[in-house]
C-alpha cells in the first residue's frame, strides 16, 4: 500500500517529506537537490505501522514516464495521492493536465485511494489575499476531481498548515484510531482535563484528541505541534532528548509527555486546584493501558510493506 | 556511429540531439534512468542498449548552490547501431564529460544561456568530423580547444617469455627512437631477431621484467613479433600458410628480399620454397643444411626460418619432457609436467640444450613429447 508525493518540479514534495520525517527544519530544505525519478522511503509510523512513501520527481520527463510506461507500476496499490500544487505556479493549466492524469491513473488502478490536494508555498501570498486564493484553488480542485474526491489544505512549510495537512492524511491511515479516541475520551473524563491531545512520537503529527469544551483557536492543534516539534529538534541540537514539559498559569495547566513508547499526550486542565502532581500520577497509569491498546491492535494492523 | 545527445536539467528543452529526432521519444524515456541517473550512477562510463540502439554516456553532477535544485546534472553522449562494436566511443565520452564539466566550473558553459547556444553547433561538427576522419579539434573559445580522437583498440597481446625472440617485423631503421620510452631506447639494438629476451635483459643491462614488458609493448602497436630461439637443433614443420609463398605476389617479393644471402643474386622462388617444405619433423635445421647445399647458395637459413616464423609459413616443434615415475634422484619434477619446452627449461635453468638433453634421454623416468 502506497502514498504517492506527486506534483511538478519543485513544489516542495521532499521538503515537506524532509520536515515531516526526516527532522529537517525548515531551512534546512534549502539544501536538498531534485528528486531523480522515485525516491522510496519506509517510514515507520507509531510503531507498527509503515508507510511505503513514493516521492515521485516532478521534472516533466519523469512525470510523462510515470503516465506511460510506468503507470501500472506507480499507480497500483495506492493508498493515498498526495498532490502538490505550487501557489506562484504560472504553468496552471500544465499543472492541472498533470493532476488530472493522475486522477485517470488512479481511477483505473487503485479506485479507493484517498486523495489530498495541498495548495502549497502559501507564505509567498500576501496574508490578506491567502483564504481567498486558496477557496479559488480548492473549488476548482474539487471541481477537476469529480468524480472523485479531494480534500483541499493550504500549506507552508514556515507555519504550522503543514502540520495540520500531514496531520490529517495521516489520520486516514490509521487502522484503530476511533477506538483510540473512545479510549483518550475515558481518560480525559476521568482526570477531569479540558481537553487531551495524542502526538506520534516522531513526527508530532496529532493523531487523536478529545475536547469537552469548545475552545477558541482552530488551529491550535498544528500549532502545537509545530511548536513542539521545532523545540524537540533545537534539544537534539544540544545532544539532550525532550521529555517533558508542563506550563501553566493562573488559568489553566498544560502537561505534555511521553506516553507510550510511540506517542506523546498533552493534557490541559483548567481547574487549578488540581495540583500537578495528581495530574501527572494519572497520566502515568493511564500509560500502561495505552500501551496495552498499542500493542494489541498492533501486528493485525499494520500496513502491508508493497 | 549516429547521433549525439545531451540533456540537462532546468529551462530549456531537456533533450538535445543531433541529428534531430534521432533518438525516438519511446527510446528515451524507456533508458533515460541511465542517462540522467541517481548519484549512484554519477560520473561513471554507462552503455546502454535498447531498441536497436546503443547509447553510450556519463552522466554528471556539479552540485553547487548557486543552481537552482542546488546542482547541474547534464550527460553528452553518443548513439550508434546496437551491434557496431563501440569500446573505441568509451575514452571520448570520459573525456568529453571531463572537458564539460572544466567549462561549466571555469565559465558556466553550460548553465549560460547564451553558451548554452553553441552546444548544437559543436556536437554537430564533432559527430560529422568523428564519422568522417576519426578525430576532432573543436575550438570552443579563446582559450579551450577539444582534440579527440577514436583509438583503435587492439587485442591484449600475449606474456613475452623470457624465451621469445622479438624481431622487427619493418625496418628497424624506420622507428624514431626517441619516441619511445628509456627502457625500450636502451634494448632496441639488442633487438635483432635472434637474440631471446634473457639474453637481451643480460646484454643490454635492464631488468628481465621491464624488458618482458618493453617487448610486450613493442608486440601490442604491431611494431615486433615474437618468434623462437634459433638453434641447429630446431626442428620445424611447415604450415598450410607456406602455400602462400607462391599464390601471394607480394608475400613472395618480400620473402624472396628477406632470405636473400647479402651480395649476391636474388634466390629463387623454386629454392626457397623447397626449402620450406624440406622442414618436417625429425628434420633438424642442420639436417637441412646437408640436405640442400645447392639451395642455400644464396639463401640465408637463419633468415630464412625467421622470415617462415614471422609470417606463419613454418613453426616450431617443441620438446616437452614429461615425469612418468616418481624417483627421488631427478631434477626438480615441477619443470617436467609436458607444459614446459626444452627453451624453457634452459633459460630457467641456464643449462644448455645439450646438457638438458643428455641428461633427459638417460633418464628411464621422463619421456619427451614432440608438439
Amino acid at each position: 500500500m502506497a502514498v504517492l508525493l506527486m506534483g511538478k518540479s519543485g513544489s516542495g514534495k521532499t521538503s515537506m517529506r524532509s520536515i515531516i520525517f526526516a527532522n529537517y527544519i525548515a531551512r534546512d530544505t534549502r539544501r536538498l537537490g531534485a528528486t531523480i525519478d522515485v525516491e522510496h522511503s519506509h517510514v515507520r509510523f507509531l510503531g507498527n505501522l509503515v508507510l511505503n512513501l513514493w516521492d515521485c520527481g516532478g521534472q516533466d520527463t519523469f512525470m510523462e514516464n510515470y503516465f506511460t510506461s510506468q503507470r501500472d507500476n506507480i499507480f497500483r496499490n495506492v493508498e493515498v495521492l498526495i498532490y502538490v500544487f505550487d501557489v506562484e505556479s504560472r504553468e496552471l493549466e500544465k499543472d492541472m493536465h498533470y493532476y488530472q492524469s493522475c486522477l485517470e491513473a488512479i481511477l483505473q488502478n487503485s479506485p479507493d485511494a484517498k486523495i489530498f490536494c495541498l495548495v502549497h508555498k502559501m507564505d509567498l501570498v500576501q496574508e490578506d489575499q491567502r483564504d481567498l486564493i486558496f477557496k479559488e484553488r480548492e473549488e476548482d480542485l474539487r471541481r477537476l476531481s469529480r468524480p472523485l474526491e479531494c480534500a483541499c489544505f493550504r500549506t507552508s512549510i514556515w507555519d504550522e498548515t503543514l502540520y495540520k495537512a500531514w496531520s490529517s492524511i495521516v489520520y486516514q491511515l490509521i487502522p484503530n484510531v476511533q477506538q483510540l479516541e473512545m479510549n483518550l475520551r475515558n481518560f480525559a473524563q476521568i482526570i477531569e482535563a479540558d481537553e487531551v491531545l495524542l502526538f506520534e512520537r516522531a513526527t508530532f503529527l496529532v493523531i487523536s484528541h478529545y475536547q469537552c469544551k469548545e475552545q477558541r483557536d482552530i488551529h491550535r492543534f498544528e500549532k502545537i505541534s509545530n511548536i513542539i516539534k521545532q523545540f524537540k529538534l533545537s534539544c537534539s541540537k544540544l545532544a539532550a532528548s525532550f521529555q517533558s514539559m508542563e506550563v501553566r498559569n493562573s488559568n489553566f495547566a498544560a502537561f505534555i509527555d511521553i506516553f507510550t513508547s510511540n506517542t506523546y499526550v498533552m493534557v490541559v486542565m483548567s481547574d487549578p486546584s488540581i495540583p500537578s502532581a495528581a495530574t501527572l500520577i494519572n497520566i502515568r497509569n493511564a500509560r500502561k493501558h495505552f500501551e496495552k491498546l498499542e500493542r494489541v491492535d498492533g501486528p493485525k494492523h499494520s500496513l502491508l510493506m508493497r | 556511429v549516429g547521433g549525439v545527445c545531451r540533456v540537462g536539467w532546468g529551462t530549456g528543452p531537456p533533450l538535445l540531439q543531433v541529428p534531430e529526432d534521432f533518438i525516438s521519444r519511446e527510446l528515451f524515456d524507456t533508458v533515460q534512468v541511465y542517462v540522467i541517473t541517481k548519484p549512484e550512477l554519477q560520473n561513471k562510463l554507462i552503455t546502454v542498449t535498447a531498441m536497436e540502439k546503443k547509447l553510450i554516456g556519463c552522466p554528471v553532477c556539479i552540485e553547487h548552490k548557486k543552481y537552482s535544485r542546488n546542482a547541474l546534472l547534464f550527460n553528452l553522449g553518443f548513439v550508434c547501431d546496437a551491434r557496431a562494436k563501440a569500446c573505441a566511443l568509451e575514452p571520448i565520452v570520459k573525456k568529453l564529460a571531463g572537458y564539460l564539466t572544466t567549462l561549466e566550473l571555469e565559465s558556466g558553459f553550460i548553465s549560460n544561456k547564451e553558451s548554452k547556444q553553441k552546444l548544437v553547433p559543436i556536437m554537430t561538427i564533432l559527430l560529422e568530423e568523428l564519422n568522417a576522419k576519426g578525430k576532432c579539434t573543436l575550438p570552443i573559445d579563446e582559450s579551450n580547444t577539444i582534440h579527440l580522437k577514436v583509438i583503435e583498440q587492439r587485442p591484449d597481446p600475449p606474456i613475452v617469455q623470457e624465451y621469445d625472440v622479438p624481431v622487427f617485423t619493418q625496418n628497424k631503421d624506420d622507428f624514431f627512437n626517441s619516441q619511445w620510452d628509456l627502457t625500450t631506447q636502451q634494448i632496441l639494438p639488442y633487438i635483432d631477431g635472434f637474440r631471446h629476451v634473457q639474453k637481451i635483459s643480460a646484454e643490454a643491462d635492464v631488468e628481465l621484467n621491464l624488458v618482458r614488458i618493453a617487448v610486450q609493448n613493442l608486440l601490442y602497436y604491431g611494431v615486433v613479433t615474437l618468434v623462437s630461439i634459433l638453434q641447429y637443433s630446431n626442428v620445424y614443420c611447415t604450415t598450410p600458410k607456406v602455400q602462400d609463398v607462391v599464390d601471394d605476389k607480394c608475400l613472395q617479393e618480400e620473402c624472396l628480399s628477406y632470405v636473400t644471402k647479402p651480395g649476391h643474386k636474388r634466390a629463387s622462388l623454386r629454392d626457397v620454397f623447397q626449402l620450406y617444405c624440406g622442414l618436417s619433423p625429425g628434420t633438424t635445421v642442420r639436417d637441412l643444411i646437408s640436405r640442400y647445399t645447392l639451395q642455400l647458395q644464396r639463401v640465408d637459413e637463419r633468415r630464412l626460418i625467421q622470415f617462415g616464423l614471422m609470417k606463419g609459413l613454418i613453426r616450431r616443434l617443441q620438446k616437452y619432457p614429461v615425469k612418468v615415475a616418481q624417483d627421488e634422484r631427478s631434477l626438480p619434477a615441477r619443470l617436467y609436467t609436458g607444459c614446459h619446452s626444452y627453451d624453457e627449461i634452459c633459460c630457467k635453468t641456464g643449462m644448455s640444450y645439450k646438457e638438458l638433453d643428455e641428461r633427459l634421454e638417460n633418464d628411464p623416468n621422463i619421456i619427451v613429447c614432440w608438439k
